[in-house]
């Protein structure tokens, strides 16, 4: 071990047995044979209600798929009509794309809190797949860049008339390539696992994906690099797909919208968004699947403290923007706020402020609130539903500008505000119910927590008397 | 002919003077190796840390893709001379995002590639193994000459190897 970091904050007597209980319930080390049978184990767990929620979720997977091939047949060339699909697909995107990243960072950075968490965090970067499919009523939607001889403002200027729906989609195939590798790459050791200690076809599959795996030096030491090349790798596509997304899918239908802070803003809140949604996955896989003996409040309290950090940053972009515009005065600069703030979708705006920002600020900001498993995932759903909502005030707005004057110089005239619809209903509920799916199916054939990853976390860490406390002693190798 | 032998170990400092004894007993680095359901950190256990070459996979991938992509762009402006808002036929602005975008497919795609031939997957001769070192076991494993097996052997048993398997 290179070094060792001491980690605590208790002092003595009564306020140390009193911190204890608020924060250092130190977790118990498990040994290495009971972790790989009850991570396992995970697979089967619930059996019963996991398979029933999945039978409900297929069920509104299946209806949101007719609705939308019915949507495509009746209002096919409507491009207003597809508003809400594209919101929702902005949504599941920054949602679930961003959570790796809680991953990624955290593997990087070799915080030991994070290992039992990296698998999760990986995993839902498999909506990356449902996200590509709904994109693609999208890309056949979305506006050539040039109409009637006039081409929109956007980021391919000297390119083809297909250039943002080809290159959208490639972008998407990059970042399904690098999640899937991001994945493989985390769980070549739990197929191990699974090859020596399933049975069934489990086994066989587990026995097929481990290609072999045996646990040498060489493996190990380049696993650690391939899971630090392609989280890497994740990263620069992920940032890379908020661009285009944002700039194609949004920025570029909007005459007049020209904002250079809004790809960096769209990124910023999915990583709000991304840690939100590993909390209500901790938090599920306590309560639902009997996981407390590997995730403690330790996960709970690191990422509570992230996610109110990046709520304060969100509100650092959104005036960034805002401000330029506000100064700025020219028709495009009140059109951004007329139309985008202040226009038909108002509300909206403001429930998405309250929800992504001050309401999370104001419950994130007490430590016992971070402190609880309950109060940061209540304050995860708050800041999940206020994303929605921002991606709806966006897409939506987007959507519904009229082709004919993509190519003004700015809007000048707002469209009304478009409400959702049953089928709009149907296919963002079914979007939604696929996502969850997917990550639950995902949970069936691989334990939820890395096998390996807990298991290097109970090698790495002690709990130990300091003083008149208790504290974590971790080993950080190089 | 050569044999592979494994010792099994439930104490880490047991295993690491496994491969003291190894390594004492002549038996050449590279030769042996540890066995683990989780990644000790390198070194604990004197084990020999080869290179690995894997960073080389998604700097000759984004090589390539960035090459196809210049070569793309580049020759679609020139094939199509159409001057925008004043700048070069050939501006590098424009032709950006496809550069970023070919080199991050590309870098992707072969580190993917990378990993499974760095990874020395797929395995198809693991040799001597045992399921219980995903449960917590540390293996030493030997590949040595039929002859010397049993100056393994007896290196691990000395160590305390709670079983000898050989393949």
């Amino acid at each position: 071990m290179a070094s060792e970091a001491v980690h605590s904050g208790a002092h003595s007597g009564v306020h140390a047995e009193a911190h204890e209980e608020a924060h250092h319930e130190l977790p118990a080390r498990v040994e290495p044979d009971v972790t790989t049978s009850e991570l396992i184990a995970t697979t089967e767990a619930n059996a019963t209600g996991v398979r029933n929620w999945m039978w409900i979720l297929g069920a509104l997977t299946l209806v949101g798929i007719v609705v939308a091939f019915v949507k495509v047949l009746i209002e096919w060339s409507d491009q207003d009509e597809w508003g809400y699909t594209a919101a929702m697909v902005a949504f599941l995107f920054s949602a679930f794309g961003g959570a790796p990243l809680v991953a990624i960072a955290g593997t990087l950075a070799k915080g030991n809190w994070v290992r039992p968490i990296a698998r999760f965090a990986a995993l839902c970067s498999l909506v990356s797949i449902i996200c590509t499919i709904w994109m693609i009523p999208l890309i056949l939607n979305l506006p050539m860049l040039v109409v009637d001889g006039a081409r929109r403002r956007s980021i391919w200027f000297e390119g083809p008339d297909v250039s943002p729906h080809i290159w959208a989609l490639v972008a998407m195939i990059t970042l399904i390539i690098s999640a899937l590798g991001l994945i493989y790459a985390y769980a070549i050791p739990d197929f191990a696992a699974m090859r020596d200690h399933s049975t069934g076809w489990k086994q066989r599959f587990g026995a097929w994906l481990a290609r072999g795996w045996i646990g040498t030096t060489v493996q190990w030491r380049t696993m650690r690099m391939r899971i630090g090349m392609m989280g890497t790798l994740y990263f620069f596509t992920f940032v890379f797909v908020h661009f285009i997304i944002s700039t194609d899918f949004a920025m570029s239908l909007v005459p007049g919208w020209r904002d250079a802070i809004f790809p960096m803003y769209h990124a910023i809140s999915s990583i709000q968004a991304g840690l939100a949604v590993t909390v209500i996955g901790l938090w599920a896989a306590r309560k639902y699947l009997g996981l407390n003996k590997y995730l403690h409040l330790d996960q709970f309290w690191s990422i509570g403290r992230l996610m109110f950090a990046f709520t304060l940053l969100w509100g650092y972009f959104f005036i960034s923007a805002f401000i330029v515009f506000w100064y700025g005065r020219s028709g495009s600069d009140q059109m951004w706020i007329d139309y985008l703030i202040l226009g038909p979708y108002f509300w909206v705006f403001i429930l998405a402020v309250l929800f992504i920002w001050f309401t999370p600020w104001w419950w994130l900001i007490w430590n016992r609130v971070r402190r609880s498993y309950n109060g940061t995932a209540i304050g995860a759903g708050l800041i999940l539903l206020g994303v929605f909502l921002d991606r709806v005030r966006l897409y939506v707005a987007a959507w519904t500008v009229p082709e004919d004057r993509i190519h003004e110089r700015f809007l000048t005239e707002y469209p009304s505000t478009v409400y959702p619809d049953v089928m709009d209903i149907f296919i963002m509920v079914g979007a939604l119910a696929g996502s969850i799916l997917l990550i639950l199916a995902a949970t069936r054939v691989l334990p939820i927590l890395s096998i390996w990853d807990v298991q290097q976390f109970n090698l790495l860490y002690r709990p130990v008397e300091y003083m008149k406390t208790k504290v974590s002693l971790i080993g950080k190798p190089d | 002919m050569s044999k592979s032998v494994l010792g099994l170990y439930n104490d880490p400092n047991q295993a690491a003077d496994a491969m003291d004894a190894l390594k004492n007993a002549g038996f050449a680095q590279g030769t042996f190796d540890v066995l683990t359901g989780t990644p000790y950190p390198e070194g604990a256990f004197g084990e020999h840390v080869p290179q690995h070459r894997l960073f080389r996979f998604p700097a000759f991938g984004a090589i390539i893709g960035f090459t196809l992509a210049l070569f793309l762009t580049a020759a679609t402006q020139i094939a199509y001379p159409l001057v925008t808002g004043g700048k070069p036929i050939l501006s590098l602005f424009a032709m950006l995002v496809i550069l970023y975008e070919m080199s991050m497919l590309s870098a992707v795609i072969s580190t993917v590639v990378g990993i499974v031939i760095e990874s020395r997957l797929p395995n198809v001769n693991p040799g001597v193994y045992d399921n219980r070192i995903t449960e917590g076991l540390i293996g030493v494993v030997i590949t040595t000459d039929d002859d010397k097996a049993d100056t393994a052997i007896d290196a691990l048993n000395g160590a305390g190897a709670m079983e000898i398997k050989q393949a």
